[in-house]
């Protein structure tokens, strides 16, 4: 199915948790931030948050330069 | 309050939402800004043009050659100065009306609390993980707002946050050991990117300062420099937060060993 990943559409299999999607895509910070829909998804809650067909998804690695 | 300036700042007393009054409550207010270095450089200048009456600037640098593709309040006649004297001589050169406290410290959790008494609003100019946290758990005990900003690259972000109604900082940032919040001299960073986000927070403190417009609470603005996205994500506060969550812990160190 099609989502909208960081700004551009992505294939993806059907039935993903957040985190099974995090594995997806390889995503090396464990402490990326998730955001589905425009929202911000707690950690405690990757595995119950599925994702379904044309959810915006956005991998957030926070900067933290000044 | 007679204002002496109003040639000055004739041109935001005109905008009906700051006027004459809200020009005096800005006189009258108080602004820490955490750390004079790319983001610092310019909230400092815009607040101190804006006529913030008292700003107090805190960082433990001197200024070197490779600050100056960002910091813009530090010239090559600054090299090698305190970054807060060198701050504060240029913010006295644009605005000799407000006071200035420079500070040449490094903000910790033993230290903070002192700097914040009669302060209104905290403004991030950091560039690690460990002195926001500081500021996070220092103004949440003090009822303060802060705004945060961070960059790398060419990207930024931006959030307000107002202890007891909003998402804290470590509600989204909840761990030191995130990969990109690590300080380093290999991390490259455009000037005009931290202009961008510092501008962003200007804007952001004069709102909260006055009460007008609709403030950056609970909502994150990330920019993403390069191709020129901007998005907003919705927070909520984490219930889960060590910060100011129900089951929050007090911070593990008592020293900050990160420099600003």
């Amino acid at each position: 199915m099609k989502i909208q990943f960081n700004g551009l559409e992505e294939t993806i299999p059907q039935g993903l948790s957040i985190r099974k999607l995090i594995e997806f895509f390889g995503e090396g910070d464990p402490h990326v931030i998730v955001e589905q829909n425009g929202r911000y998804i707690y950690p405690k809650n990757y595995d119950r948050c599925m994702i379904a067909e044309n959810d915006r998804i956005e991998f957030i690695n926070p900067n933290l330069g000044g | 309050m007679v204002l002496l300036d109003s040639d000055r700042y004739a041109r935001q007393i005109k905008l009906a939402q700051i006027g004459t009054t809200g020009q005096e409550r800005l006189a009258g207010s108080t602004v820490l800004i955490a750390g004079a270095g790319g983001l610092g450089s310019l909230s400092a200048l815009y607040l101190a043009a804006a006529g913030v009456g008292h700003l107090i600037i805190c960082d433990p640098d001197h200024v070197e050659i490779s600050n100056l593709n960002r910091q813009l309040l530090h010239a090559e006649t600054s090299l090698g100065k305190p970054k807060v004297a060198s701050a504060a001589d240029r913010l006295g050169q644009l605005n000799a009306s407000i006071r200035i406290t420079p500070a040449q410290v490094r903000l910790d959790h033993g230290n903070m609390d002192g700097f914040l008494e009669g302060v209104d609003l905290v403004v991030d100019g950091c560039d690690n993980y460990q002195t926001r946290q500081v500021i996070n758990r220092a103004c949440r005990g003090h009822n303060l707002p802060w705004v945060f900003g961070g960059v790398q690259g060419f990207d930024g972000m931006i959030s307000s946050f107002l202890p007891g109604t909003t998402a804290c900082f470590e509600c989204i940032v909840p761990d030191p050991a995130t990969k990109s919040g690590a300080p380093s001299p290999d991390n490259g960073i455009l000037g005009a990117c931290a202009g961008m986000i510092a501008s962003i927070q200007a804007m952001e403190a004069v709102k909260l300062l006055l009460g007008i417009g609709t403030p950056l609470a609970n909502r994150l603005i990330r920019i993403s420099g390069l191709d020129m996205r901007i998005t907003t994500t919705c927070l909520s506060p984490n219930p889960d937060c060590r910060a100011c969550g129900p089951t929050r812990q007090k911070p593990r160190t008592k020293k900050n060993e990160n420099p600003i």
